[in-house]
């Protein structure tokens, strides 16, 4: 009978009018973030407070969209000295290239989603500044990829 | 004196003109049909909210009648194909993802499946499996989006919301496992990123248990609407011939009763293993491009179960080192998006990046043919057919 799909339609519609709600009253309430989920990048530190960074700028090279930026001088009794690690969080896209490839752990996928700002200048975030840089002498991380070496990291 | 015609009512005629005529003629020139009308050029888009994105589209049109239309692309011309050029192998999927940004999964698959064609890299069973589960669960994703923006082309806005509601489940479980909700950047060269998380695979039978019904409602809600089905029986005619000529694939072509699935004809990752059928359409009609999609979102919920009570022991990546060269040469793989067959061939002059990167683009193709689907219909139907499509702009503008 022609008209009854229509009559079936709002039979379904009257059936979703009493399905349980799914959205949340959101700055009261927040749904939970899955482990994976990738946000801002974050800076890891040790126990004691010094940076797991070594500046040894893979995650530099590593990134596509050229967001990172690590200036690094040596120390005179020897060791890297980080000046600045610059993050530009306004271009950055959360693939999370750069953490997969740091081989000490040192930077994260945060999940710091909240990323608005009223300031454009607060897009350029400063992970690190002026401390110095951990010994690369640790044993790496077991699956980190090697370290691109020679040619490849010169091409790179 | 005012005879309704005139639009300042204070200028009165001249006495003996028409209303029609300007100022100074009495009578219709020799020569001249007083009943000749005029072609209009509309401009449909580049922001009108049933294009799909930024598409423009020149209709040319006779009252309601469509006399020919035109598609005008690259408002979202990004130059991913150029990019891609700079980028090296594990960072392309980045692209790829911003590319066809509904199925992200498929994009970055079809390329991690050519450059282990062209590198040699043998995948592990698992790998191709998860990347099976995780594309057809972004398929289901994909045409859930273009069953609710299709019933919206014509004018049904409450299956919209309530299939919105459904995807959003399925891109909960994709930010378990992926890390994004759109952007995944999962498939790499070699396999993928990381495993499936533990309980996910609880989450996902949780989700099948449910998905049927919601989708027979979405349907019966939708297509089962007589007044939808009047509105898409019959329009947008695309015979097989014409299909085929314009190099249409997936659920388009399909419609049009031609018979043609990468999963089950040129078999890659774990479809060769799996059970399922394929829907044709027989007229190629917007009722038949409706049918044949929720018949493929039918079997794609097959498919998902077969894949979620399957999935093998193993590793999910080869050991593929982090900064690669494959050899000089060139290789091409295709997998069967949500939209078709969508092809990336790479040419590598043995160098860490690609020399050249092109990505074939099914809803460009498909876009293609637009004229002739469109031309002889009504301006209301023109809309409905162009949403029938299920074209990404992001994908076709690259």
């Amino acid at each position: 009978m022609w008209g009854l799909g229509v009559l079936k339609g709002f039979g379904i519609t009257i059936k979703n009018m009493f399905r349980p709600v799914i959205t949340v009253q959101y700055p009261e309430q927040r749904l939970p973030i899955p482990e994976r989920a990738r946000w801002a990048v974050h800076a890891v530190f040790n126990e004691d407070g010094t940076p797991k960074c070594t500046a040894c700028l893979i995650c530099v090279k590593e990134c596509p969209d050229h967001v990172l930026r690590v200036e690094s001088s040596t120390r005179p009794e020897g060791g890297k000295h980080i000046d600045t690690y610059v993050y530009e969080l306004g271009a950055c896209m959360m693939c999370g290239l750069c953490v997969t490839a740091c081989p000490y752990d040192a930077i994260e996928m945060s999940h710091e989603y909240e990323l608005a700002t009223r300031d454009h200048s607060d897009l350029t975030r400063m992970l690190l500044f002026d401390v110095d840089a951990a010994s690369p002498r640790r044993t790496p991380r077991e699956d980190a990829a090697p370290a691109p070496t020679g040619t490849e990291a010169a091409d790179a | 004196m005012s005879d309704g015609h005139s639009w300042h009512s204070d200028v009165a005629l001249e006495e003996g003109r028409p209303a029609y005529l300007p100022r100074g003629l009495k009578r219709v020139p020799r020569g001249v049909d007083e009943l000749a009308t005029e072609h209009l050029v509309l401009n449909m888009g580049p922001q009108h909210p049933s294009t799909h994105g930024v598409l423009h589209v020149l209709i040319e049109l006779d009252g309601e009648e469509v006399i020919s239309a035109e598609a005008s692309l690259g408002y979202l011309h990004r130059g991913i194909e150029k990019l891609a050029e700079s980028r090296r192998y594990h960072q392309v999927a980045t692209l790829l993802d911003r590319a066809d940004y509904v199925s992200g999964l498929h994009t970055e698959t079809a390329f991690a499946l050519a450059t282990e064609k062209l590198a040699g890299i043998e995948v592990p069973w698992r790998a191709s499996w998860l990347r099976s589960l995780a594309m057809e669960l972004n398929r289901y994703a994909s045409h859930l989006v273009w069953l609710g923006t299709f019933g919206m082309d014509a004018g049904a806005m409450a299956p919209f919301l309530y299939i919105m509601r459904d995807r959003e489940m399925i891109l909960d479980i994709l930010e378990e496992w992926c890390g994004s909700r759109m952007m995944f950047n999962y498939v790499r060269p070699g396999g993928v990123f990381a495993d499936i998380p533990a309980g996910l695979d609880a989450k996902i039978r949780a989700w099948l248990r449910v998905a049927d019904s919601y989708l027979d409602d979405n349907d019966a809600l939708l297509g089962g609407n007589e007044i939808f089905q009047a509105r898409i029986r019959g329009t947008g005619l695309i015979d097989a011939a014409t299909a085929l000529a314009f190099g249409m694939t997936g659920g388009c072509l399909r419609a049009s009763g031609v018979d043609y699935d990468l999963r089950r004809d040129v078999p890659y990752c774990a479809y060769g293993e799996l059970d399922f059928e394929v829907p044709l359409g027989v007229n190629g009609d917007n009722l038949d491009r409706y049918t044949v999609r929720v018949g493929e979102m039918r079997q794609c919920l097959r498919l998902i179960r077969q894949l979620v009570d399957g999935v093998p022991e193993g590793d999910f990546t080869a050991k593929v080192p982090k900064v690669f060269r494959p050899p000089a040469g060139e290789s091409y793989a295709a997998v069967e998006s949500p939209r078709g067959e969508l092809g990336i061939h790479i040419v590598s002059d043995g160098g860490l990046t690609p020399y050249r990167m092109r990505l074939r683009s099914p809803a460009y193709f498909n876009l293609a043919i637009v004229d002739e689907a469109l031309a002889g219909g009504l301006v209301a139907d023109a809309i409905v057919t162009l949403g029938s499509l299920d074209i990404v702009l992001g994908e076709i503008d690259r």
